[in-house]
């Protein structure tokens, strides 16, 4: 049934933005996008496709299931505030990773092409590193480095789990980001440079009041798709037992008895909370990609 | 510039790491923060799990809540698992622990077990019946399930040469043997014997002769003297009370021999 709803949301498909481009019709980007066919977009549909999936995989169990026990609709329902509550905790986790990334981000990029020769390599070796380094592998760093607590002249300060996971994520944030700036600020023209400096700026305010304002338009589509990878990553948690979602779905699981039959279709149903929340963001992504190619 | 800087942060977290080696969190502590934290696991059903609201409820919790209740204390309950439950106690980020952990010579070096031990179980494993497993030995090269963190697994591995697949949860590990990942399940033998009882795992049986039957430990800081005495003190009146047993009837475990003998045992001293 899902299927064919599936197929009748096509048509609702016909949005201009889902519109596969072509040379004409992007105008100053053609030279990007013509040549190469266009690539499958994801669409709304596939969104259906997932929850019908999902609707499929619960279907098949709750006929294997046995009569005697709770449905699995049912008992996902049962569980959704507390999977939702985790969900939240993933939300907030990515929120405050990517805050504390692209703030350190910034300026390690920023620092990347210092005039000075030590600070552009200190800079630029933070930035290798945390950019090559797995992300699991930091995010153990983190919580196997940092206390569980600290003292800050005499006030005890807790560092729940939570945080240090945050630390964790929010340092391979701050090395793409710092790439994403560096090669923003690298991209433009060096006539920005130049006519600047014709103009009497210092190389501070050129930075500050040409340059950067610029490289924001290039910066945002990058940043988000990073935000994007990095909300899906915050699943890593659970590995180091923050009670985020894919924690609290274990338990869960073993809460209702380690059913078979419920593995699957709890984990699906995780998948496209993620998938309802990230798809939105690669849709603008989109929108504001286009957008600013045009207007650059 | 930068390097400084650098420099000052690396120190500042080396300096906070080491600050951490010696963070107290004995008796005197939980009462000047009127909350005692308790370690229990929050995916071993019944000893400790989530209910819908997300609380953590099981034979332990119930346990640590009695604690709690005769400190005059309030109680918080952290999810630990197998791999960083002593770590957590060590580190004095919980005050005590009770979280299925069978007590061995090797842990009683990084925390204190104290006795007497308030529950037991052994080893078995749980395997379909047309494997026929007989024997202990007969597990050689097979490819056996296990949890991660577990101390029978290494057991499993040296002494009867399994293959050990090991994974996070129970959950998982069902479904890895439901689907022929694995022959058989090396886990503790009262939650084997309660899935046994479900008729999802009726091709299933526990082949096996029990080993290691060994006793669990609840556990505080090394050196907390005051705390190790109190909690001996609650385990003897636990057994003492058939508070074990009750609780065992309250969340529909067999009554294992192991509660039932220490009942015995202490309700006439």
């Amino acid at each position: 049934m899902s299927r064919r709803q599936a197929s009748l949301q096509r048509p609702t498909t016909d949005l201009p933005v889902l519109i596969a481009p072509s040379a004409g019709s992007t105008g100053r980007t053609a030279g990007r996008d013509s040549g190469c066919g266009a690539p499958p977009r994801l669409a709304y549909w596939h969104g259906f496709l997932l929850l019908a999936a999902l609707l499929l995989s619960a279907g098949v169990a709750e006929a294997q299931s046995e009569p005697g026990r709770a449905g699995i609709l049912e008992t996902m329902i049962k569980w959704t505030p507390l999977l939702f509550e985790g969900f939240l905790f993933n939300i907030l986790i990515s929120f405050m990773a990517m805050a504390i990334g692209t703030v350190a981000g910034g300026f390690l990029g920023i620092w990347q092409i210092s005039l000075l020769p030590s600070v552009r390599r200190g800079s630029w070796l933070v930035t290798q590193f945390f950019r090559n380094a797995p992300w699991l592998v930091l995010l153990f760093f983190c919580m196997f480095l940092l206390p569980f607590q600290i003292e800050i002249f005499g006030l005890v300060v807790p560092l729940p789990d939570w945080l240090k996971a945050t630390f964790g994520l929010a340092l391979p944030v701050m090395a793409n980001v710092s790439e994403i700036v560096r090669g923003a600020i690298q991209s433009l023209p060096s006539g920005q440079w130049e006519s600047a400096e014709s103009l009497a700026f210092t190389r501070r305010q050129t930075l500050w009041m040409i340059i950067l304002p610029q490289c924001v338009k290039r910066m945002l589509p990058p940043w988000m798709n990073l935000y994007a990878i990095l909300t899906m990553a915050t699943v890593l948690a659970s590995v180091v037992g923050v009670s985020e979602v894919m924690t609290l779905t274990g338990e869960v699981l073993s809460a209702e008895g380690g059913r078979t039959d419920l593995l699957v279709p709890f984990y699906s149903y995780i998948l496209v909370w993620f998938f309802i929340y990230c798809y939105p963001i690669a849709r603008w992504t989109v929108y504001l990609e286009r957008r600013f190619a045009v207007n650059a | 510039m930068t390097r400084m800087m650098q420099g000052l942060l690396l120190a500042g977290v080396l300096a906070l790491g080491l600050s951490a080696g010696d963070a107290q969190a004995d008796l005197a502590a939980a009462k000047e923060r009127g909350k005692l934290i308790v370690g229990v696991k929050a995916d071993y059903k019944p000893y400790g799990y989530r209910d819908p609201s997300g609380a953590i409820v099981g034979i332990e919790p119930d346990l640590a809540k009695d604690v709690a209740d005769k400190l005059g204390l309030e109680l918080e309950l952290v999810p630990v698992v197998s791999s960083n439950r002593m770590q957590f106690l060590e580190q004095g980020k919980i005050d005590l622990m009770i979280a299925t952990m069978t007590d061995r010579p090797d842990r009683r070096e990084v925390v204190w077990i104290v006795e007497p031990n308030y529950y037991s179980s052994g080893t078995n494993v749980l395997a379909s019946k047309k494997v026929g497993f007989k024997q202990w030995e007969d597990l050689r090269d097979k490819p056996i399930c296990g949890i991660q963190g577990a101390f029978y697994n290494k057991k499993t591995q040296t002494e009867y040469g399994a293959e050990i697949v090991a994974f996070k949860g129970t959950a998982e590990v069902l479904t890895a043997l439901k689907q022929g990942r694995c022959l058989g399940f090396v886990y503790d033998d009262s939650f084997i014997v309660s899935k046994l009882g479900d008729d999802e795992w009726a091709d299933f049986e526990m082949p096996l002769p029990t080993i290691d039957d060994a006793p669990w430990g609840l556990a505080v800081q090394l050196g907390d003297q005051a705390f190790h005495d109190i909690m001996h003190e609650m385990i003897v009146n636990w057994h003492k009370s058939g508070r074990i047993i009750e609780l065992e009837k309250k969340y529909g475990v067999n009554n294992t021999p192991f509660a039932l003998a220490m009942h015995e045992k202490h309700k006439n001293m």
